[in-house]
């Protein structure tokens, strides 16, 4: 994880097509992720549910950006955030045998950014910041 | 979850002002009383109170009656619950994409 977002990288065994309808669309979504009413279009809100509980919503927000198959952008929540929005940036490159997918979260890195903005140890990890942060917070 | 992560609302939006976070620097070194912040700004010390106030709500200080001064000083809890939230989303997404790995490649 670096100090301005949290990043995860996949390699998944599919074409990049594939990969991208994963990411995208109603059906394939609910696979994996959480139950929505319809696909992903750029500009529009989503809604996204849960698979287990009829009716309750889990997070949401507006898709921001769709360059398929490489690119997708959406302000992303979950309920107890009470609204307030991150952002998710999704980024796929067709690789030898499938595409690597590489998602960025920032947001809530940018909140945390502001507390590790007070210490000068930059190139250390998350946990080593907040250690700092215990220490200084506990005088 | 945890039920203490419920209140993240007010400290996301505690650290998300320039001056607020200036002010949680300026008590990492020291605890300050109202007037010893205010005097580092140019700001009234309404103002000064009222940053105070949110990252107060926010959990990120701490405000300690001393004679007629309020002295305030960092919250070490408000951050713990910052760095739950980063573990918590760093286990959602490793688990999310595991989902999506199975998912995708079982086509």
């Amino acid at each position: 994880m670096s100090v301005t977002a949290m990043e995860k990288t996949i390699f998944l065994a599919v074409p990049i097509e594939a990969a991208w309808g994963f990411l995208t669309e109603a059906k394939k979504l609910e696979q994996w992720f959480f139950k929505t009413d319809a696909d992903f279009v750029e500009g529009a809100a989503y809604t996204l549910y849960s698979r287990e509980e009829e009716g309750a919503k889990r997070c949401w927000g507006e898709v921001l950006e769709m360059s398929a198959p490489n690119r997708l952008r959406q302000s992303f929540t979950i309920a107890p955030l009470g609204g307030v929005m991150t952002e998710l940036l999704w980024e796929l490159n067709a690789v030898d045998g499938g595409t690597r997918v590489k998602l960025t979260h920032t947001g809530i890195e940018a909140a945390g950014d502001a507390a590790f903005g007070l210490m000068s140890a930059l190139d250390d990890g998350w946990d080593k910041h907040f250690a700092h942060m215990r220490e200084a917070a506990n005088g | 979850m945890t039920a203490q992560m419920t209140d993240a609302t007010a400290t996301f939006k505690a650290l998300g002002d320039p001056t607020r976070q200036q002010i949680l620097s300026l008590l990492c070194e020291r605890e300050m009383t109202i007037a010893e912040v205010a005097d580092q700004f140019e700001m009234s010390r309404t103002g000064v109170k009222k940053h105070l106030s949110l990252l107060e709500k926010g959990r990120l200080i701490k405000v300690r009656e001393q004679g007629r001064e309020k002295v305030n000083a960092l919250n070490k809890e408000g951050f713990s619950q910052m760095e739950n939230w980063l573990k918590f989303f760093d286990r959602f997404w490793d688990n999310k994409l595991a989902a999506l790995k199975a998912a995708a490649e079982k086509e």
